[in-house]
């Protein structure tokens, strides 16, 4: 089979002022233009210190929504420290959110989804603050294919990273809105 | 009878940091050998993902989560990669959509080509060129024997087209998926290319999975389609039944869409919004908050896909199928749309580009 160097498009001919002019690199050195900050930071972190870098805030325009009125909000993970921080995660999902306790909003036996059984990386660059926004619709889901309304009264809307103890660790935020009639 | 390819319950989902996309949910069809099955809908709705997936093509952080894509029996999802390699390219051939950046550009067409038919067929390298000279000219590109040894870069994106359909083509498939193959390409070339995956469809026995974002090439090319939207099949019909008595309201909104020459209305009707962040989709049908005909139950209960005249359940064996309240538990307001037909009924292949695009070819390139 031909292939693209059989071809004229790669000619170098040293008579010719027009051809590109053959370089040999091997063996040169370069500048180091970066760092693998985070692999380094990886390597040099204890993952238990990772965790304690990172905070987690959770923020709603107000307190008072009346009911059937969508609940917006966001989530803010930021790494407090100057270098890059990853955190190792239970699964490829990286964080969730909750409402009283429900993931997003949905009863416990409802299937939202189900993530390969393998370990995920949350990563942060240095200083990186990253916000996320949602929205509770003001229902929960009871089945697979039912919501219901949610009546008046104070709900705790929470975010958490996708780990083990995420409480104990400070890697979980709440907020509480009131539904109104 | 099985039919050749039956997929069940796919669901696709990427991983992201932004949150999990759930591109393909709960999706099932089946495609029977020798026909031509379209897969239409927005920018989005998850048709390009369902189709890639069938072949293993999804990227990380893709994963197919649930399903079953079930090719002659076999289960796609559960044999290894090297089997897999077996089936892709040889029982089952894709044509992409950007047929230029589909080819490799460091190897010439018709040396791709034979490659395919030498991997998966055993031929040796002349029989193999012979043949890959030969389905060149099949799918209509003059002079085969010096294509052959053209770059991608030396031919018109309709020529890259054709032999990418002639690589799809090269190890005579059971089952060629399209995944949006005129979508890079001008209307007379997009007509002509049709056409001649119309034809060759025919010729060679092979059933199509046709995604299109374009009712008109549906309309044009298919013998059923699936309607598409945010990673489900909303509704599924025979081509006609589709168009002429659509069942889902959006399958009613995409169809009053379609511009058309002589219409007097001042401005074309739209499907008003956009499709959803697969990050969020809204509860129960994911097209209330477009539907002009959404009720508070609408937002409450997912639909389920069912046959539309008795409310049960829509199975493989249904070829009528829509998700909308209204065929289970009955909207107060109804579906209040009607379908009027002006002219002739019933035009199959071709549609009207093809009939404008056709003859206009210059020497060298049928695309020109």
């Amino acid at each position: 089979m031909r292939r693209i160097y059989e071809s004229d498009a790669l000619r170098r001919d040293d008579d010719d002022p027009h051809a590109s002019a053959e370089r040999d690199d091997e063996g040169a050195i370069q500048a180091l233009r970066s760092v693998p900050a985070t692999a380094l930071s990886d390597r040099l972190v204890p993952r238990g210190l990772r965790r304690r870098f990172v905070s987690v805030d959770v923020e709603t325009p107000r307190r008072e929504f009346a009911v059937g009125e969508p609940v917006p909000f966001v989530v803010t993970f930021r790494n407090r420290v100057p270098f890059p921080v990853s955190i190792v995660t239970a699964s490829p999902l990286p964080w969730t959110w909750s409402v009283d306790g429900d993931v997003e909003a949905a009863a416990a036996d409802v299937s939202l989804r189900d993530p390969p059984d393998e370990p995920g990386r949350f990563a942060f660059d240095r200083g990186e603050r990253k916000r996320f926004r949602r929205r509770w619709d003001g229902l929960f889901r009871v089945t697979d294919s039912e919501w219901v309304p949610a009546d008046p009264g104070e709900y705790v809307i929470g975010a958490a990273a996708n780990v083990a103890d995420a409480d104990a660790s400070g890697l979980r935020a709440e907020t509480r809105v009131r539904l109104v009639e | 009878m099985t039919a050749l390819l039956e997929v069940e319950d796919l669901t696709v989902r990427f991983y992201t940091e932004e949150g999990v996309v759930t591109a393909v949910d709960g999706l099932s069809y089946r495609v029977e050998a020798g026909e031509t099955f379209g897969v239409v809908g927005e920018s989005g709705a998850g048709k390009s993902v369902a189709a890639l997936s069938l072949l293993g093509l999804i990227d990380d952080p893709g994963r197919v989560e649930r399903g079953e894509v079930r090719f002659k029996g076999e289960d796609l999802l559960s044999i290894d990669e090297f089997a897999l390699r077996s089936v892709r390219g040889d029982e089952i051939g894709v044509v992409f959509q950007d047929a230029r950046a589909a080819l490799n550009p460091v190897y010439t067409v018709g040396e791709q080509i034979a490659e395919t038919i030498e991997h998966h067929l055993g031929y040796e390298p002349a029989a193999a060129k012979a043949r890959a000279i030969r389905l060149l000219d099949r799918v209509g590109i003059a002079d085969p024997e010096a294509r052959y040894a053209a770059y991608p870069h030396e031919l018109s994106g309709g020529m890259c087209q054709r032999a990418t359909i002639a690589m799809a083509l090269s190890c005579e498939p059971d089952l060629i998926v399209a995944d949006e193959p005129t979508t890079a390409l001008d209307v007379t070339v997009e007509a002509r290319i049709l056409e001649l995956l119309a034809e060759l469809a025919d010729e060679f026995d092979v059933a199509v999975q046709l995604v299109s974002h374009d009712l008109g090439v549906i309309a044009g090319t298919c013998d059923r389609a699936m309607v598409m939207y945010a990673g489900r099949a909303v509704e599924t019909a025979p081509i006609e039944e589709l168009y002429y008595d659509p069942k889902h309201p959006y399958t009613a909104g995409l169809m009053s869409a379609i511009p058309r020459i002589g219409d007097d209305r001042d401005r074309l009707e739209t499907v008003p919004g956009t499709m959803p962040d697969l990050i969020e989709v809204p509860s129960g049908c994911r097209f209330h908050p477009r539907c002009p005909f959404a009720e508070e139950a609408c937002a409450r209960t997912d639909p389920a896909l069912v046959d539309p005249e008795t409310g049960e359940a829509a199975t493989f064996d249904d070829d009528r199928a829509a998700a909308c309240l209204e065929y289970t538990e009955g909207l107060s307001g109804g579906l209040d749309y009607s379908v009027e037909v002006d002219g002739e009924r019933g035009r199959k292949r071709g549609g009207p580009d093809a009939e404008a695009g056709r003859d206009a070819g210059r020497e060298g390139d049928p695309d020109a």
